[in-house]
């Protein structure tokens, strides 16, 4: 059975038996990967403390063919985002992070960008700068993005027709995107949609300009994003009742 | 073996033994059989602590460690000081601080952590009670002692919030711990280090 090395983020740990665990990694090689970890509780164990939540580590797997669960034979952190520990809103932010990656991706489904991305999420929140709520709305615009669920913004996503600014234009998640006054069917987490909060839609979609996105727009796409990420997941995030915007 | 086919009182033991922690199917063999050659007596000793386990022991009122009384010997115990409270996940913790011998504060078990993923939140926890607690005995200082994992850190930091403007002084086991690691599997040493190295928060 073929060994191999990665790279990768620890989204999920449960103990397995008295000395064992089984993860969930975030891998930059293979995407998601559940393996086990033989003496993984152990305190002198080849996975150190690599297998807590939210480490980083370079680890050695036997991969199982067939979707079993592979065999992790090391792992070794390589950053475990301290300061995290030191913020609730920053730890539950990044618990949430892990949450996203776990439930919205398929194994075996790899993603570097998306990799990256998580990674670079995870460094910006342990700073606190840029703000941890615009960074996480930035992680989830990117996620969707990358795993092909990117909300329609420059046309009706009902309709496809023009989207002409005015009190009848809303975002649908149900729909996918904004949707023009015809399309307010399905209603489902139907809201309107203020010039402000298609700005700010439009800002956090863009590399170049997301870090603009102004801070009274936060907790509208707050809300907005929430819908979004429950339509696509079928029940809301168990971390997203965490959640808090430092101001 | 195949549900519905009857078994044998030795293969029902075995399988009993196969579902404690640490044993394996061989390991549960072996007990199983030497329980069959043993004196009756020891057997009926063994019957005895099983059922005084399952009638007698409760979480105690006050800290939530198992006891057969109203309230555990540690909380009895006039010498120890219950402005100090040392705050930890689960028993094993408690006993493993208990083998380092130099605590001489009480104890307040919260019964797991906060762990967002797997829907245990702060109510689910003995939280409440520690807060109750707190307020009702002038406690002086709460050293967070649950394990310096994510989910550990993340529900000492909680706790130390809702006690933010209070006047307790709250700690936080320190040196000798690495990140990620568990309480029980820390050795004697490394938990008497962490005591007396505990920091503010
Ligand atoms: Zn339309
Ligand atoms: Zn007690």
């Amino acid at each position: 059975m073929p060994t191999v090395s990665a790279t990768g983020l620890i989204i999920r740990g449960t103990d397995w038996s008295e000395t064992s665990r089984i993860v969930t990694l975030w891998t930059r090689e293979f995407g998601k990967v559940r393996a086990l970890a033989k003496g993984g509780r152990r305190p002198r164990s080849p996975f150190e403390s690599a297998l807590d939540l939210l480490t980083l580590c370079s680890i050695v797997l036997i991969r199982k063919p067939g979707g079993g669960l592979d065999l992790l034979t090391e792992a070794r952190a390589v950053e475990r985002f301290v300061g995290l520990r030191q913020s609730l809103t920053g730890l539950y932010a990044g618990v949430y992070v892990a949450e996203l990656l776990g439930d919205l991706t398929q194994d075996d489904d790899p993603h570097a960008t998306l990799f990256e991305e998580a990674v670079a999420t995870l460094t910006d929140l342990t700073a606190g700068t840029p703000p941890r709520m615009l960074r996480l709305l930035r992680f989830e615009m990117v996620l969707l993005r990358e795993l092909g669920y990117a909300p329609q913004l420059e046309a009706c996503a009902g309709c496809r027709g023009e989207l002409v600014p005015g009190p009848g234009l809303g975002f649908s998640p149900a729909a996918g995107g904004v949707v023009c006054g015809r399309c307010r069917v399905p209603p489902r987490g139907w809201r309107r949609l203020t010039p402000e909060l298609w700005l700010a839609l439009r800002q956090l979609v863009d590399e170049a300009s997301w870090k603009q996105v102004a801070a009274a727009a936060r907790r509208e796409l707050r809300g907005l994003m929430d819908g979004v990420v429950t339509e696509h997941l079928g029940h809301r995030p168990r971390s997203a009742a965490y959640l808090r915007d430092e101001g | 073996m195949a549900v519905g086919e009857p078994r044998g009182p030795l293969a029902s033991l075995i399988e009993e033994f196969c579902r404690l922690p640490g044993i394996g199917p061989k390991s549960a063999e072996r007990l199983a059989h030497h329980l069959l050659a043993a004196d009756p007596a020891q057997i009926s000793d063994l019957i005895a602590a099983l059922s005084r386990v399952r009638d007698g022991v409760h979480p105690c009122r006050t800290c939530f460690n198992p006891t057969e009384g109203d309230q555990c010997d540690i909380c009895l115990d006039p010498r120890r000081d219950p402005q100090v409270i040392c705050v930890v996940e689960q028993p094993k913790d408690l006993m493993a601080l208990e083998r380092a011998a130099v605590f001489k504060g009480q104890y307040h078990i919260l019964q797991g952590r906060i762990a967002p993923l797997e829907n245990v939140g702060p109510e689910k926890l003995t939280v409440d009670q520690l807060l109750r607690r707190i307020e009702e005995n002038q406690v002086r200082e709460l050293i967070m002692a649950t394990n310096p994992t994510i989910e550990g850190d993340g529900t000492a930091l909680y706790i130390s919030n809702l006690l933010a403007s209070t006047p307790v002084k709250i700690t936080r086991l320190a040196r000798g711990l690495a990140a990620g690691s568990h309480l029980e599997f820390a050795n004697r040493d490394a938990l008497a280090d962490a005591l007396e190295g505990r920091r503010t928060f």
